[in-house]
């Protein structure tokens, strides 16, 4: 731990002001808690689901895809800290510098692309696919009615 | 002249001629932390009646009128009528990480308050990684959302809660990379250095057009990151009744809405802190006397008239642009705006070698 | 002891505390914010270093992205609002165990290496000059540099990027 008192005075306001934060914000929801109302009626504790009786447990399973969203944002937050390492010293760096990161940009933009490519990126249906189906679809039917001799 | 800077150097002075180190100290941290307390009760009062005026004259209606002078009371009684209500918990909730989730995107949002600069030398903490510690603290209050998404126990809450994390997540990183490119011009992350670097005109137009694409990017990507339309789908309400804060109420729906107005403040601080140099006059080059000129108009309300200018323009979105699906949202940031913000660094980074901006 | 061993001491009991509150803890969504907790209380334990660099980046990588991650897992996962099973009785004596003899281990080393400190010189730099000095060592071409460990990191990234398309994309067709 630091033993020079110098640069702990620069973080004695913010540690203060942490702690007076969270301090009032405990009174002020504590004095709510206070003022507030009780009520304890047939449906006070029910979930709200539309006005009807909950279905099914509430925590829901979701999507791998919206795991990929929080992995890939991993992977490019470490990304973006070194790159910020360098935007500060690039001056000193020069264009050897640059092409050090343009070679490590361009890897995970390479990447990017290939994802996009092969449809990692395209989270929901895609809609235009969805529309040519339909469109196929509906000529065929089309086709079939007016094949009918009638 | 009468100005902030002055104000607070003299009680600066005072407090420390009167009392031992220590406890001016502490006197000095007490009165800026109620300052900064004061600072927000006031702004969130002051940015929902603005929502709600803004609104009201974009659809030629009148807005709240009724209570106190043109409806500039409402908001204080509708906080007045919140802090009496009941704060309802509902069955089967995890009663802890309920009631800790708006207390965490409260205190998360006033911590990342404190290196944003007001006025000419009126910072609470020009801490030495001033933007990397707003983008790191900031990141903290989408666990606040997905906390209280599942905590709630219920449906709407954790959809609203999903999408909200994935939303925040994807445009984080396109908010960071355009804080970056204003990063590489200044080669200093304090912001105070940020502010002086940009004495002899704003980096929106010194940078060329990097700088204004970066500029535009980073509008749209705390637009996202605030859960504000067009990209509110988060708590559409339409679709999910209040998404994450459904089962909210009382002093704790109270807090979870003030912190999306104080956030909403945070971020438009720090677009006008990055691009339209904070509380800096309007300077061009060396036109002293333009300059001069400039300088009568003082700091505080220079930094107050972009925020406020900027947080018009997020609200004049919310009635332009028709709500986008989520599907739509994310391409929108993984195959638009990532690859754009990263080619827009490297081309940012091309122009300050060569030395190509003012 | 001053002030500022107080605070560290606060700190230290405050990561210790909630780090073991999130191994023991039966609920999944609370073991994460648990560590969540423990992970902040580190980067506070940075920040009270004066390492204002390295506790932001705790704060970035591990609070803002590694949570994250573990929570949207918890979100895929069938019944993360029921209670874990409580773990096999051999299992808790054994991980007890490690424990012990890891901070066993720790002690040993320390206590061996009690002539190793942190001296005044070594930290009287400007953190101001100590970030750009990391970004300057980490892409520099000399001989000191670690432009090459950098580049490898691009590929590990790279790796980690292919890995995860494999894990999401292995879905049944249809699977929505």
């Amino acid at each position: 731990m630091p033993s020079n008192e110098s640069h702990s005075t620069l973080l004695w306001p913010l540690l203060l002001y942490t702690i007076l934060v969270v301090i009032l914000l405990a009174a002020i929801l504590a004095l709510s808690y206070l003022l507030g109302q009780r009520h304890d009626d047939r449906a006070t504790g029910k979930p709200y689901e539309g006005g009807i009786e909950q279905t099914g447990a509430a925590r829901l399973r979701f999507s791998a895809k919206f795991y990929l969203v929080a992995m890939l944002f991993v992977i490019f937050d470490v990304e973006a800290v070194f790159i910020m390492l360098w935007a500060l010293g690039f001056y000193a760096l020069g264009w050897r510098g640059y092409l050090g990161v343009l070679v490590f940009i361009g890897q995970l933009l390479v990447v990017l692309v290939y994802e996009w490519g092969i449809g990692a990126l395209s989270i929901g249906a895609d809609a235009k696919k969805i529309l040519k189906e339909y469109k196929k679809i509906k000529l065929n039917s089309d086709e079939m009615v007016a094949k009918q001799p009638w | 002249m009468l100005s902030i800077e002055n104000i607070t150097h003299s009680i600066d002075v005072w407090l420390y001629g009167t009392f031992n180190p220590t406890a001016a100290l502490l006197l000095e941290s007490l009165i800026v932390g109620l300052c900064a307390i004061t600072l927000f009760a006031v702004l969130g009062l002051v940015l929902v009646l603005m929502e709600r005026k803004v609104s009201a004259y974009m659809q030629i209606r009148l807005g709240p009128n009724r209570v106190g002078p043109g409806g500039a009371l409402q908001t204080v009684a509708d906080t007045l009528k919140l802090a009496m209500k009941e704060g309802l918990t509902p069955d089967g909730a995890d009663k802890f990480l309920f009631n800790l989730a708006p207390f965490m995107v409260i205190v998360v949002a006033m911590l990342i308050l404190v290196p944003v600069a007001f006025a000419k030398g009126t910072q609470i903490w020009d801490i030495n990684i001033g933007v990397l510690y707003i983008s790191a603290v900031s990141s903290l209050s989408v666990i606040g959302i997905l906390m209280a998404g599942w905590a709630s126990n219920n449906k709407y809450s954790l959809l609203g809660a999903m999408r909200s994390g994935a939303q925040i997540v994807s445009y984080e990183l396109s908010a960071g990379l355009s804080i970056i490119s204003i990063v590489t011009l200044t080669g200093s992350l304090r912001i105070s250095d940020i502010i002086d670097s940009q004495q002899d005109g704003w980096w929106l137009f010194k940078g060329h057009i990097p700088a204004m694409i970066s500029f535009v990017i980073f509008i749209i990507a705390v637009t996202a990151e605030t859960n504000r339309a067009p990209f509110d789908l988060a708590e559409a309400e339409s679709e999910l009744t209040a998404g994450f804060h459904t089962e909210y109420s009382g002093m704790k729906f109270a807090l979870f809405f003030l912190a999306e107005y104080v956030n909403i403040f945070i971020v438009c601080a720090i677009a006008a802190t990055l691009f339209l140099g904070g509380w800096m006059p309007l300077h061009i080059g060396h036109w002293t006397a333009f300059n001069h000129a400039m300088d009568y108009i003082p700091s505080s309300l220079w930094f107050i008239g972009k925020t406020f200018f900027l947080i018009f323009v997020i609200m004049w979105f919310r009635w332009t642009f028709p709500r986008l699906r989520i599907d739509q949202l994310l391409s929108l940031e993984w195959k638009y705006l990532l690859p754009l913000s990263l080619f827009n660094l490297l081309l940012m980074t091309l122009i300050s070698i060569k030395g190509w901006h003012f | 002891m001053n002030a500022s061993a107080v605070v560290f001491y606060i700190l230290s009991a405050f990561i210790l505390a909630t780090g073991l509150l999130a191994v023991t803890s039966r609920k999944i969504f609370r073991t994460a914010i648990w560590l969540l907790f423990s992970l902040t209380g580190v980067a506070g334990l940075y920040f009270w270093l004066g390492m204002q660099f390295i506790a932001a980046v705790q704060v970035v990588v591990y609070v803002g992205g590694i949570v994250v991650l573990i929570i949207f897992s918890i979100f895929l996962t069938q019944q993360s609002g029921k209670d874990l099973p409580s773990p096999l009785r051999r299992r808790t004596v054994f991980s007890a165990l490690a424990a012990c003899i890891g901070f066993a281990l720790t002690c040993l080393l320390l206590s061996r290496y009690s002539s190793f400190r942190v001296k005044e010189s070594d930290y009287d730099f400007a953190p101001d000059m100590s970030i750009s000095a990391i970004g300057n060592q980490l892409l520099s071409t000399s001989e000191h540099g670690y432009v090459l460990p950098f580049e490898v990191i691009s590929i590990l990234l790279l790796a980690a990027m292919i890995g995860c398309i494999v894990i999401a994309m292995k879905s049944k067709p249809g699977d929505k």
